[in-house]
């Protein structure tokens, strides 16, 4: 069990650094833009001052921008935020949906960087489930890198969530998929334990070229 | 004259109105979303400095880092980034990146790293275009 510990801890450290680096990057990036506005501004009060008159459209068109990418960056802390009250407490009742959204929204600048789109197919009735839900954010983005990483051709990634007869599942599949690379899906230690940990199983998906994670009971 | 920059970044608002900031100084600069299409555009003119995000989609950072002193090897290459290692910004000067700026940038800033970059690389030319004649003195008995 110690063991067991260690490496859920292992495994949880690892995602909470790769998760913030990913949203405090994406931060930089839209305060890199705010920072250009904000000297584009300077440049064109300086322009004025020498007798240019003020391109009033262009003053709007600044604002704008800043308050676009206020709004992407609040997006991200708001993510950022949820995600480090998921430490809070030891089970609590997770909407599935919406931590997939937590998780895709966190990693967005890591997905991007591989070229991959990803869609998600939700059924309209939310689905709920018991669990640890920082470890249950910990699964999904193992899922998602090990689906990416076996879909390098691919283009565009899917999850889809289903509820069926009092089971959850998560599935992942992509439209190219290596399956030298799928063979050993979640193989490493910490891996099996996180599945050890949160209760569920993984199954292979040939049919969809991918694997679902499989909840015994949703709430 | 004036310095002839290639900027590259994946975001497309950043592109648009710093290449306006820094045309407005003097330079003259190319755009490029993609280390992809900043190689292509390199492949046809030349520049003093390149000024790029050092992680965009597509081509990893390093590897296009490796592509363009491949193919330019006395471009100047200025590295933004929203944060680097110590680790990842000793490999990428150890594979030639002139300078590290990190975002958001300060444009005065980047303006004299690009006037340096433009400074260094005639030097280069200039030793390189030195070295040939020499060479060329020598095999003729000069």
């Amino acid at each position: 069990m110690a063991n067991n510990d260690n490496l859920l801890a292992k495994s949880g450290l690892n995602f909470f650094g790769r998760m913030s680096a990913s949203a405090t990057h994406e931060i930089k990036n839209t305060l890199a833009i705010i920072n250009e506005n904000s000297g584009l501004m300077e440049d064109l009060s300086m322009m004025a001052q020498k007798g240019a008159s003020l391109p009033f459209d262009r003053i709007t068109d600044i604002s704008q921008r800043v308050t676009k990418q206020v709004q992407r960056a609040n997006l991200v802390l708001n993510k950022l935020n949820r995600f480090s009250h998921s430490v809070d407490r030891e089970t609590e009742t997770a909407n599935l949906e919406k931590t997939v959204d937590v998780v895709l929204n966190l990693a967005s600048r890591l997905i991007e960087m591989q070229g991959i789109t990803i869609k998600v197919r939700a059924p309209s009735s939310p689905i709920l489930i018991n669990t640890n839900l920082f470890y249950l954010e910990n699964i999904i983005w193992r899922a998602i890198e090990t689906i990416c990483n076996a879909s390098q051709k691919a283009k565009q990634v899917n999850i889809s969530l289903k509820n069926s007869s009092g089971t959850a599942l998560l599935g992942f599949s992509s439209d190219s998929l290596d399956s030298n690379l799928m063979d050993n899906v979640f193989g490493s230690k910490e891996d099996l334990a996180l599945l050890e940990h949160l209760k569920l199983s993984i199954k292979k998906n040939i049919e969809n070229n991918g694997f679902d994670l499989i909840w015994p009971k949703s709430i | 004259m004036s310095e002839k920059v290639l900027l590259v970044d994946d975001e497309k608002e950043f592109l648009e109105i710093m290449s306006e900031r820094m045309t407005a100084r003097g330079m003259e600069v190319t755009t490029a979303n993609s280390a992809t299409k900043a190689l292509s555009i390199l492949e046809k003119k030349t520049f003093d400095a390149i000024v790029m995000d050092f992680q965009m989609p597509g081509m990893d950072g390093m590897e296009a880092l490796k592509a363009i002193k491949n193919l330019k090897p006395e471009l100047q290459i200025i590295l933004l980034t929203g944060y680097a290692t110590t680790e990842k910004t000793v490999e990428a000067m150890k594979v030639g990146a002139t300078d590290f700026l990190e975002k958001p940038a300060d444009l005065e800033s980047l303006t004299q790293k690009i006037k340096e970059a433009k400074t260094e690389k005639m030097l280069l030319v200039e030793k390189r275009t030195e070295d040939k004649i020499k060479e060329i003195l020598q095999r003729h008995g000069g």
